[in-house]
């Protein structure tokens, strides 16, 4: 059994930013100069975070906007009870969620729909004696199969292996079953298995003709 | 001589493949490839040992894209700075 601690995903292991609680005190205070350092230390991490969940350029600044808008008015409740970036990382998870929702993703069917279709599945066959993933697969291979999953893959996979949540909050961001989270999980990780492993074999055939 | 079965421990390929979301699960940052207790299964299916080494490497890999190295395009603050100078956001 997982336990979840007060401060969860990702941010939690950042350390803490010089100058960001004296830019929040003042951003509250309603400078503007505060708010824009605020944005300049958090900007990558918020855009990251929502083009990951998200898998669209357009979508994911639009998404960041919606966050730092957000975080304007909401910023006066913010009390420190956790690390501000671990505030603002939930505060857009569930703004990129309720987006999600709003475009399908609907609550009461959540724990359906974030399943993908027959077709996006990964294969149950693991007979074939492939050769395993050759341990060079880097930051923008992994970076573009992820991009590839499908979206209730893709957010579970994100959530879990890249941000650190357990699978007991994501179930609860996500209403579904934490056995749910967990084979979504296992199924996004042979899905990205199967990508890289055609992408891998694409360019050494690739290389093969080019000799 | 009579071999012990350690309980919870799969003992044929379809036991472990149902069973791995969960064994992964409990195992968290520890690899099930170097646990004793699988040695043996994934030691006698190549195709398993496979399987749970690709989808461990692919979990370690996932932690390398915590550093956030994208940038939003200027639009975004330029967009947040209209909206908050318009009044518009309470």
């Amino acid at each position: 059994m997982t336990q979840t601690n007060a401060t969860t995903g990702s941010f939690k292991r950042n350390p803490p930013i010089a100058g960001e609680a004296d830019a929040i005190e003042r951003a509250k205070a309603g400078d503007p100069d505060a708010f824009s350092k605020l944005y300049a230390l958090h900007k990558r991490r918020v855009y990251t975070l929502c083009l990951r969940m998200l898998g669209n350029v357009s979508e994911a600044e639009d998404m960041t906007q919606e966050a730092f808008l957000h975080l304007f008015r909401k910023l006066g409740s913010f009390r420190g009870e956790s690390a501000f970036s671990t505030w603002l990382h939930r505060l857009t998870v569930n703004l990129v969620l309720m987006h999600l929702r709003k475009k399908g993703l609907q609550l009461v069917s959540l724990e359906e729909t974030i399943n993908p279709s027959e077709e996006d599945a990964p294969r149950r066959d693991f007979g074939s004696r492939d050769p395993r993933l050759s341990g060079s697969v880097d930051r923008v291979a992994l970076e573009r199969a992820v991009a590839t999953l499908p979206p209730g893959y893709r957010l579970v996979f994100v959530l879990h292996d890249v941000e650190g949540y357990e699978h007991n909050e994501i179930a609860t961001m996500l209403e579904c079953s934490t056995g749910n989270s967990k084979s979504q999980l296992h199924k996004a990780r042979l899905k990205l298995r199967e990508i890289l492993r055609q992408n891998e074999q694409a360019a050494q055939q690739q290389q093969e003709l080019a000799r | 001589m009579t071999e012990e079965l350690t309980p919870g421990v799969p003992t044929t390929c379809d036991e472990l493949l149902n069973q791995l979301p969960e064994l992964f699960e409990k195992a968290g940052n520890a690899r099930l490839s170097d646990d004793p207790r699988f040695a043996k299964i994934l030691a006698e299916c190549p195709t398993c040992a496979e399987l749970v080494r690709d989808l461990e490497y692919i979990a370690e890999q996932a932690r390398i894209l915590l550093e956030p190295e994208l940038e939003p395009s200027p639009d975004v603050w330029n967009n947040i700075q209209s909206k908050l100078s318009a009044g518009g956001v309470k």
